[in-house]
């Protein structure tokens, strides 16, 4: 394992109000992370893959009809409650925030999705298949899941590697915007800002410190390490229930 | 009050024994057919792990189907066994004798069918062993003891070891008669597992004391294996309807009301199969309805209280999701029979004595019972996953698949051939129980009447 | 056999298992190999990467990518963050790529038909073959029966086709089914150019759009995407976006207001917006413009658009009218766009001339936060703009073709078989002609009338450039270099017509005088490098050429674009109807097709991860889709989702699958483009058991229901220019959809997704 010099706790900022649904991030998240094609069956059989997916909801009926969009991955909770029900330790939380998935020690219980408040795990009903000459675009750093295990939002952890081998081949630090994570660096409205909150120099203390912010469902405890930003609207009624 | 029919001691040998000896053909006939749908369900196994769990009816927040279901109705039934003996043997009721054999040996198996649901719904079963046993020493790695995914088979494999010790304990003595009323290489077998039963007063007295023994330390294993499995769903808090304090005490009453209904169901099916009318009689049947009476009561008061609290905590997932179970599409049918199954139906119709000592009706609301017992777990383990997250974009419904309802049928129809497999090897109703309530009977005269009861030894 | 140290763990391990499960069942290889149980395999990564600069060709955008290759793959595309346009950001379509580079149905190497015409039976040729046929059809033909169809092509390749073709004779046509000429038509009229605007949203506080859908599909969806984060947040105040359309687009969803209007009356609700400005804020607009723009009558020339008498035909109240144009005029940086369909009716030139006439009104165009143009191209001869064929010259060209007067078609990477209304007959068209050559890397329905295919490279293997536009608004040449080795027999278009005009000899060869599509860029970037400015400069040619293929392009952020000197358009002081095709009255619907988000215009639909990308709005994968008023679907047309809808437009036609929508009027319907392919290779995806088909047998295409109908003054087809009725088949389909299948009756939005108003503190 990669020797970590300075502690380091990674979270991101989504800025709902940026957001505008286009999916750059989700298909980007899917080139990086050698996801499964979606078939049309995934559809159907409701098992669709997508490690960030983006949820929109409908309010009220034409005219008067808004959308609005909420992307969700996996929050990285301190106090993962996916993490004391899987009985194999296939899931943990290593020193840098991040929930880890084992892929090895998986045997598919599924516990660990069910107690997830965020729905953020995915798992491999199928053996995932790609045509031959597709395989060529899969990202070697990234293992290819079989079939009858968990997958979800890593955090890109293969990039923040990949960036502390490069720093320490410079001698120096991990420095903020040496790598951003695949849906962070494809999202072309910059709803999504990735970041070390040790890092005093993270551009994401600006995202923290605003005062749109608040996390889903804080009231489970879970301590996610994704920080929403919520949506401006000068139309809504008075947002309900949320800190 | 209790009759007694006082048989020769060969006549209860020669009919108890009489499958044990040779079978019939319809006996035959049976195990054929339950053996096709064993075959039938293990290809479906095979199938399963070859291609995948997707030909399962799961999806993203159902992730837990009528396996799981299924899982928990076994751990249900499986109480049965223990309640019946361990109870009622610690309070000397006497018209147990003929039950607890039957109850006994439907613990031991169903447990291991049940055990097998959680593998058979796993992702990838052939690890469960390599990784869920603590083997890495060298590395470090150990299971998860945080997870009621690791309390669950400890309960079980305690529960199942404890159960089986009594079954074996309780039937040394009937291995003897077997063994002697055998020749050649039959004989063997059962006098190895006489295992050197002579009956001497200090084997029968230690055999008595192991018995006891054994009941006392497995009433809490049996209370603590469904409030195991009801805390596979009690820890987690992310589930909307899972996550309810009551939950150990509820399950465990459930599992009692479905387990003894389910020997209500297997005795009548064994006196009609058998022919072994003076042995369960109306009496034995009378005094487990009496019982179910009390239990499905008592149960019903858990989940009037289940429901309420979640009502009561005003909040809205929690109202939404008992209204989901109550009145939507397609789960309201399925609550309604539920309730009508397993408590409005029976349990009025058992208030009545004549319906009590009818074996017919006994059979048929025994059997509801559990029909409902199972949709119950049904309604709490699926709608409050197909509702999971408080934001409804994921919200989904749940269809088993052909091959989930096939292998959920293997599971009925391999504890019923285990059950019957058993009945061809050892007797079902217990010869040395029947025998020394018979030896320890005593008439009394109050009035005019004879009436029977047992000799109280100084 | 040899037993090896795996084969030994294989056999080893099947047997064990075999055991306990089932036998017959194999375990995956990759199971038994030794792995780590303790870690994320991702904690150990080791290998080289290497990232290169190239340019995008999924989309007509034009935008810089990088790529990263590794061991020779191409693995994935991010934006360029050098690149001007695309600063880093890219959307789904660009990720998608590698799947063009790698999908399994591209066409392997040049063929030749060997059975009739459309039996797809073709014979493997040599490339020698292959273009000295080609050559000997050129010469054989008279110049002016050959035409060449290609996509929008701009750059160094656009001037190689126009040279070799003016050279040759024959006619060039470049052909786009999400035409931009009206659009074109609408900026010469109004700014005196032809090229499309750019928008700088980041630095505007007020944008009124008509139906430009600029967040998914418009023009360059990246940039506006990027441009559009910041106008929300990016600055001190948030931007406000308004967006007046007939459909409730992704854009739509993501205003602060959308304002419903009739098909066809975004031209009117502009003028009446006009006439708002000079009569009550007149103090806040350009007088001078009021003056030019209305022969000096002011807001009685336009007194035909008051308000009042626009709500009546526009659905969009008076209220709202007077808003928007005292919203235009209250804010400093506000601006107007238009396109989509409110380009895309009979009377779309006048709605979008219109609608970019106001910009002069509010003296937006060239001030931060309006509109801005790019300069003319830093070389000559090198096209900045795509001259695309409207559907005129398409209809024209047919014409011909069917009277027998075109004899040889050379096509392109462009697909008018599937893009052009069936109703059109461009199929039977091109039957006609005699030979039909194609140079595309795939396999589609105007390539299946080829009787010679010289495939194409796809753009991760090929040299090129290209010149994006809309542009940041200073010169920009993106530069492309192939990323990885072609593995395939292919050739560059480029470079195939090279070669063939070195065949051909004469005047078409000293046209193109280059050796190679790379001679031929690199002759482009010596004129770039003489020109001694810009983001690389260098005496040195191969340091200047190293420099820009590293960087991605070159680019010259002082060359910035003047504002043309045209002089101000009239505003029109009568209205322009528009006029449906298909059932007048009744039970018809118009039909509002809408330019899918992931396929584009049907080219995007063999890739797995863009058909396998739910649309934003109704989640819907895979699948053609018919947007239908919700509550009018449940309370009066028992209409349930999935339902299948057979729509019957002037056109032809077609069936797709109910989606109760609630953002559809009660009087529209909408369906996407991009799906309905009937060739375009043909190969599946999916678990074993639930494989599915790729590019072809997807639902029908939007397309054949059209009308041929034009839009008046620019020739392009009026798309959404059609009235359709449609019936339930009985059929009912499960949506493929990402949402999940139950619609939640509460409505307490704002519980899952917190809402905060402008300023507040939450
Ligand atoms: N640190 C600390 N902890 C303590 C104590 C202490 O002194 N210090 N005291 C202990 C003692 S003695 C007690 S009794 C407990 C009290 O502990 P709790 O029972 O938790 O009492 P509260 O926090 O007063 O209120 C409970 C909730 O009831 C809600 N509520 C109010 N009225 C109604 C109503 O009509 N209907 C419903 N459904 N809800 C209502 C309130 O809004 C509040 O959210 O705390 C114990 N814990
Ligand atoms: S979001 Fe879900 S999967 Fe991620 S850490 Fe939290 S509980 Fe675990
Ligand atoms: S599915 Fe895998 S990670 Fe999740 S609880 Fe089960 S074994 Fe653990
Ligand atoms: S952080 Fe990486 S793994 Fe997570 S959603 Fe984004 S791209 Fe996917
Ligand atoms: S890429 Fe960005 S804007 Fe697009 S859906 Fe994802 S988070 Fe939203
Ligand atoms: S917008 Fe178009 S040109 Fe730009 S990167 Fe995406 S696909 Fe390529």
């Amino acid at each position: 394992m990669v020797s970590t010099p300075r502690e380091r706790k990674w979270q991101m900022v989504v800025d709902v109000d940026r957001c505008t649904g286009c999916q750059a991030c989700v298909v980007a998240c899917q080139a990086e992370n050698n996801i499964p094609f979606n078939s049309e069956s995934h559809f159907k059989q409701g098992r669709t893959f997508s490690w960030i997916r983006i949820e929109r909801y409908w309010e009220g009926e034409f005219p008067d009809v808004k959308a609005r969009f909420l992307p969700f991955l996996c929050q990285h909770c301190d106090n993962a409650p996916c993490e004391p029900v899987c009985p194999v330790f296939a899931t943990y939380h290593n020193n840098e925030g991040l929930n880890v998935q084992v892929y090895n020690r998986c045997v598919g219980t599924r516990f660990c999705q069910n107690n997830c408040p965020y729905h953020a795990r995915f798992f491999n009903y199928w053996e995932p298949v790609w045509p031959v000459q597709m395989r060529n675009s899969l990202n070697p750093d990234v293992t290819v899941r079989g079939r009858g295990i968990m997958e979800k939002c890593t955090f890109c952890v293969q990039r923040i590697r990949r960036a502390e081998l490069d720093a320490k081949r410079q001698e120096r630090e991990v420095r903020d915007g040496d790598f951003q994570p695949a849906c962070a660096q494809a999202c072309p409205t910059s709803a999504l800002v990735f970041g070390d909150v040790k890092d005093p120099q993270s551009r994401i203390h600006e995202g923290l410190a605003n005062k749109r912010r608040f996390r889903l469902r804080e009231e489970l405890g879970t301590e996610p390490n994704v920080v929403y930003l919520s949506k401006v609207d000068s139309e809504a009624k008075e947002a309900a229930g949320h800190a | 009050m209790q009759q007694r029919v006082v048989l020769p001691q060969p006549q209860v040998n020669a009919e108890l024994l009489k499958n044990a000896l040779r079978a019939p053909l319809w006996y035959w006939g049976i195990m054929a057919f339950l053996g096709a749908i064993v075959v039938a369900g293990s290809v479906a196994v095979g199938f399963l792990m070859n291609k995948g769990f997707g030909l399962s009816g799961t999806n993203r927040p159902v992730m837990w189907g009528i396996l799981i279901v299924d899982f928990v109705f076994w751990i249900g039934i499986s109480h049965a066994g223990v309640m019946l003996s361990a109870i009622l043997r610690l309070s000397k009721a006497e018209w147990r004798r003929p039950a607890t054999r039957a109850a006994e040996v439907l613990t031991v198996f169903s447990l291991m069918i049940a055990a097998l649901h959680p593998v058979v719904h796993a992702g990838r079963p052939w690890r469960i062993i390599y990784w869920s046993f603590p083997y890495d020493f060298s590395r470090g790695l150990w299971v998860n003891i945080r997870s009621p995914l690791i309390w669950d088979p400890s309960a079980i494999f305690t529960y199942l070891t404890g159960s089986a010790l009594f079954v074996i304990v309780a039937l040394i003595p009937d291995m003897a008669v077997i063994r002697d009323h055998t020749t050649g290489l039959k004989q063997k077998v059962y006098r190895a597992l006489a295992m050197g039963w002579r009956g001497t007063p200090r084997q029968w007295k230690l055999q008595i004391v192991a018995g006891f023994l054994l009941s006392a330390l497995l009433l809490p294993v049996f209370v603590s294996v469904h409030s195991i499995v009801s805390w596979d769903f009690a820890v987690m808090i992310g589930v909307e309807g899972y996550h309810v304090t009551i939950f150990a005490p509820y399950f465990v009453i459930g599992a009692v009301h479905s387990g003894v209904s389910a020997v209500v169901t297997m005795m009548i099916l064994m006196k009609w199969m058998f022919g072994w009318g003076s042995y369960i009689r109306e009496e034995h049947v009378e005094s487990l309805a009496k019982l179910l009476i009390v239990i499905g009561t008592t149960w019903l008061y858990f989940f009037f209280v289940e429901f309420s609290f979640a009502l009561y905590s005003m909040e809205s997932q929690e109202i939404a999701l008992r209204e989901m179970q109550a009145f939507t599409w397609p789960y309201w049918p399925l609550a309604l029979t539920f309730i009508l199954f397993s408590y409005i139906i029976p349990i009025p119709l058992w208030l009545f004595r004549k319906v009590r000592r009818n074996f017919k009706i006994m059979f048929w609301t025994s059997l509801l019972v559990n029909i409902g017992m199972w949709l119950e777990r049904f309604l709490i383990i699926v709608p409050s996953l197909a509702r999971k997250q408080v934001w409804p974009f994921d919200w989904s419904t749940y269809h088993p698949s052909a091959i989930e309802v096939l292998i959920v049928v293997t599971a009925y129809a391999l504890v019923f051939l285990l059950l019957m497999t058993f009945a061809k090897l050892f007797p079902l109703i217990p010869l040395f129980d029947i025998k020394e309530g018979q030896t320890l009977s005593d008439d009394i005269v109050i009035g005019k009447r004879r009436v029977p009861a047992l000799r109280v030894e100084e | 056999m040899k037993t090896t140290r795996r084969k030994f763990l294989k056999w080893s391990g099947v047997g064990a298992l075999g055991a306990v499960v089932f036998g017959g069942c194999t375990i995956p290889e990759r199971e038994l190999l030794v792995q780590s149980p303790a870690q994320l395999p991702e904690d150990l990564v080791s290998g080289l990467e290497a990232w290169y600069a190239t340019a995008c060709g999924q989309c007509g955008a034009g935008e810089g990518v990088i790529v990263r290759v590794i061991e020779g793959r191409a693995i994935k595309i991010e934006g360029n963050p050098d690149h001007p346009v695309s600063r880093g950001k890219s959307m789904a379509r660009c990720q998608a790529g590698v799947q063009a580079l790698y999908n399994p149905t591209r066409l392997a190497g040049p063929m030749k038909l060997a059975g009739p015409r459309g039996s797809g039976q073709y014979q493997e040729v040599s490339w020698e073959e292959a273009l000295a046929e080609v050559a000997e059809a050129l010469g054989f033909q008279a110049p002016s029966s050959v035409v060449l169809m290609t996509e929008p092509l701009r750059g160094t390749l656009g001037m190689m086709a126009q040279r070799f073709m003016a050279a040759y004779g024959g006619q060039h046509i470049a052909y786009d089914a999400l035409e931009q000429t009206t659009l074109q038509a609408a900026m010469k009229q109004v700014f005196g150019t032809d090229q499309l605007p750019d928008v700088d949203i980041e630095h505007s506080d007020y944008v009124l759009s008509f139906a430009a859908d600029f967040l998914s599909s418009w023009l360059t969806p990246v940039r506006y995407n990027r441009g559009y984060g910041e106008f929300r947040q990016g600055g001190e105040a948030r931007g406000t976006l308004v967006q007046v359309e007939s459909r409730f687009s992704m854009t739509a969803a993501n205003a602060d207001q959308w304002v419903y209007v009739e098909p066809g009356r975004e031209g009117e609700v502009a003028l009446s917006i006009a006439y708002v400005l000079m009569a009550e804020h007149a103090g806040a607009i350009n007088p001078a413009a009021v003056n030019a723009m209305t022969d000096g009558r002011g807001a009685p020339a336009l007194q035909a658009f008051n308000p009042a008498s626009v709500a009546q035909t526009s659905g969009v109240s008076a209220e709202r009218i007077r808003e928007m144009a005292k919203a235009l005029a209250d804010h400093p940086h506000s601006v107007v766009i238009g396109g989509g369909s409110a380009g895309a009716t009979t009377n779309g030139l006048f709605n979008l001339a219109a609608i970019y006439a106001l910009n002069h009104l509010i003296g937006s165009l060239g001030r931060s936060g309006g509109i801005i143009f790019n300069p003319p191209s830093p070389v000559a001869d090198l096209p900045a703009t795509a001259k695309v064929g409207s559907f005129e010259e398409c209809q024209g060209l047919a014409e011909r073709m069917r009277g027998g007067q075109v004899k040889l078609a050379l096509v392109h990477s462009a697909n008018p078989v599937y893009g052009l209304p069936a109703s059109l007959g461009f199929a039977e068209a091109l039957g006609q002609v005699e030979k039909v050559i194609s140079f595309s890397s795939f396999m589609d329905e105007t390539t299946a009338f080829a009787d010679l295919i010289l495939p194409d490279h796809v753009y991760l293997e090929a040299w090129g450039d290209d010149i994006p536009e809309p542009g940041p608004g200073y010169q920009v040449v993106t530069f492309q270099q192939p990323v990885v080795k072609p593995f395939l027999n292919t050739q560059s278009f480029g470079d195939s017509l090279l070669k063939i005009a070195d065949k051909l000899g004469g005047n078409v060869k000293q046209a193109l005088p280059w050796g190679s599509m790379k001679d031929a860029l690199k002759a482009t970037a010596q004129k770039l490098q003489a020109l001694n400015r810009g983001s690389v400069q260098s005496p040195s040619f191969d340091a200047f050429w190293n420099t820009v293929l590293q960087r991605g392009g070159w680019w010259d952020i002082a060359h910035k674009g003047s504002k043309p000197p045209a002089p101000l358009p009239k505003l029109p002081t009568s209205r322009m109807e528009p006029r449906f095709e298909g059932p007048a009255e009744g039970d018809a619907f118009f039909l509002v097709p809408f330019a899918s988000h992931t396929l584009g215009d049907g080219k995007g639909a063999n890739l797995p991860w863009l058909q396998g990308i739910p649309d934003p709005l109704t989640t819907v994968a895979w699948q053609t889709w018919v947007e239908i008023n919700r509550r009018k679907a449940m309370e009066e047309w028992d209409i349930k989702e999935g339902d299948e809808l057979e729509i019957t437009g002037p056109g032809g036609a077609i069936r797709a699958l109910a989606y109760l929508h609630p953002g559809v009027s009660e009087g529209a319907i909408c369906i996407p483009t991009g799906q309905g392919h009937t060739q375009y290779g043909d190969y599946e995806i999916g678990p074993d058991l639930f494989r599915n088909k790729v590019g072809t047998g997807r639902g029908d295409s939007v397309f054949a229901a059209l009308a041929a109908a034009k839009v008046e003054g620019a020739g392009a087809l009026a798309w959404a220019a059609n009235r359709v009725r449609f019936r339930k088949t009985g059929r009912n389909i499960r949506v493929a959809k990402f949402e999940g299948p139950v619609y939640p009756d509460f409505h307490l939005i704002e519980e899952f997704v917190p809402v905060s108003k402008p300023g507040s503190s939450l």
